[in-house]
């Protein structure tokens, strides 16, 4: 499957690769230029492979609230929330962004990987409320900008950006077309999504190109998405989140808000948060030479307490950074190693995120 | 210079070799941030994998070309990983090997059949 701007891509000299199905630019002039115009210029990232889902209908507030682990009712209109889905089992069904128009109309913004599951997941619970399911797929596709000089290029381009608050969004409208712009984005750096029609992509994409020449604006491609999002320490659906790995045993866990009335999985991540052997992620940075890599042991006084579920080198720390999910309690500061081939690598727990904007 | 299918060469004067990898290799892998060489003194038959370098997003092993015994490292990749991506086929050169059998040359491809070799898209 192709995005509506893969011959942008092609053009741009990009090396594509198979993301889930999907041809996408995994880089264009290489990894760390793009993760380091990302934190000191701007960003644009091609992720239409994700994927738009509309909610309306008198209980679609209720319905969402009721799919999610983090509390969706009673937020504000125009605004978004970050939230995972589990399962009966307390498996973890997909991350997701839940966006609230009002109380009757909300969309949900969907991993690339799991875009067909939670269509069938949302249609099949959908059953039981009075809502509508409507994927937009088909008709539109998403882009990123992102980096310290996203909001100068964006607010040029749409007037009132820069009034929105983070995790907010606004209508705007635009080359004839209405669609969504949001303050948000899976880097750590400050940053919007536009959620965009087909027939108007590929000339925004080379209007944010062009406007964004005087802010140093390069195309990032999913390497460097990784490597952004993991020095934040976020979640990465398939490594810190799967059906095996519960939204209360991840990095996401600050989003599961187990005092809520019922939700679907409620009971099982009740129970998974008592187990005496309950698992947890941390972010550990490595003190030596080496990079973690995902399915890695991870020992503590010699046994081994876990796996590595993600890692790279970070381009802005220039040090090994990884998060683990061990079955241990761990603080900053405590000391575990790292299977690394036939090394045993330090490595640290630290709070995350592993890296800050400079204020 | 000689090439191997898995993009790795050796340059040879007497029956002392230096190997690295290929342009060509450091283009497809990327950005490197780590390289594990071998000790000096190991003793590595063909094939072997003897070096490892790591990028942001996979390490990739580097595979002796010839059979012999290391007697030098490149310890300037240690502190200047980027060597391997600036001058792979020059000073980003990993390690010297005293080879066992310098008839094991003639299985490698020339530069000529390496380049028809990575035009053919393999």
């Amino acid at each position: 499957m192709k995005t509506a701007l893969y011959e942008e891509h092609e053009n741009l000299g990009a090396q594509i690769v198979d993301f889930c199905g999907w041809q996408m630019p995994l880089k264009y002039e290489g990894v760390i230029a793009e993760h380091m115009a990302v934190r000191n210029n701007v960003g644009i990232f091609d992720v239409s492979h994700m994927g738009r889902v509309e909610v309306e209908g008198p209980q679609a507030e209720e319905f969402l609230n009721y799919l999610s682990t983090n509390i969706i009712s009673g937020k504000k209109d125009f605004s978004a929330t970050y939230t995972v889905w589990a399962d009966e089992t307390g498996g973890s069904v997909d991350d997701v962004i839940i966006f609230r128009i009002d109380a009757e109309r909300f969309f949900v913004v969907v991993n690339a990987g799991n875009r067909d599951k939670d269509l069938a997941h949302m249609k099949q619970h959908a059953a039981n409320f009075d809502v509508r399911i409507r994927d937009r797929f088909q008709e539109e596709g998403i882009l990123a900008v992102q980096g310290e000089k996203a909001e100068e290029l964006v607010k040029g381009i749409f007037p009132g950006a820069e009034d929105l608050g983070f995790m907010c969004f606004m209508p705007v409208e635009w080359g004839g077309a209405q669609f969504y712009l949001a303050k948000a984005g899976y880097t750590g750096s400050p940053g919007f999504e536009l959620y965009v029609p087909n027939t108007v992509i590929a000339q925004l994409w080379n209007t944010f190109l062009g406007e964004g020449k005087a802010y140093g604006i390069q195309p990032v491609g999913l390497a460097a998405r990784d490597t952004l999002r993991l020095e934040m320490g976020f979640a990465l659906y398939g490594h810190e989140l799967s059906d095996s790995i519960a939204p209360n045993e991840s990095v996401a866990s600050w989003a599961v808000k187990l005092k809520k009335d019922k939700f679907l999985g409620k009971d099982a991540l009740a129970k998974k948060a008592e187990a005496s052997d309950k698992r947890k992620q941390y972010g550990v940075l490595l003190l030596d030479k080496g990079v973690a890599r995902e399915g890695y042991s991870v020992l503590k006084d010699g046994e081994v307490i876990g796996t590595v579920t993600s890692g790279t080198q970070s381009p802005c720390l220039q040090q090994g950074i990884a998060i683990v999910l061990v079955q241990a309690s761990l603080k900053a500061g405590d000391q575990v190693e790292i299977q690394i081939r036939q090394r045993l690598v330090k490595a640290e727990v630290v709070k995350l995120p592993f890296w800050k904007a400079e204020k | 210079m000689k090439f191997s299918e898995s993009h790795e060469w050796v340059r040879v004067e007497g029956d002392s070799g230096t190997v690295g990898v290929t342009n060509h290799a450091q283009n497809e892998l990327g950005e490197i941030v780590y390289v594990e060489l071998p000790e000096v003194g190991a003793s590595i038959s063909t094939g072997d994998a003897v070096v490892v370098l790591e990028s942001t997003k996979a390490a990739a092993d580097v595979y002796s070309p010839v059979s012999g015994t290391v007697t030098a490292v490149n310890d300037g990749t240690q502190d200047e990983p980027e060597l391997v991506n600036n001058a792979a086929e020059g000073n980003g050169w990993l390690f010297k090997i005293q080879l066992n059998n310098p008839g094991e040359l003639d299985s490698l491809m020339d530069q000529a059949q390496y380049e028809g070799f990575i035009k053919g898209g393999r």
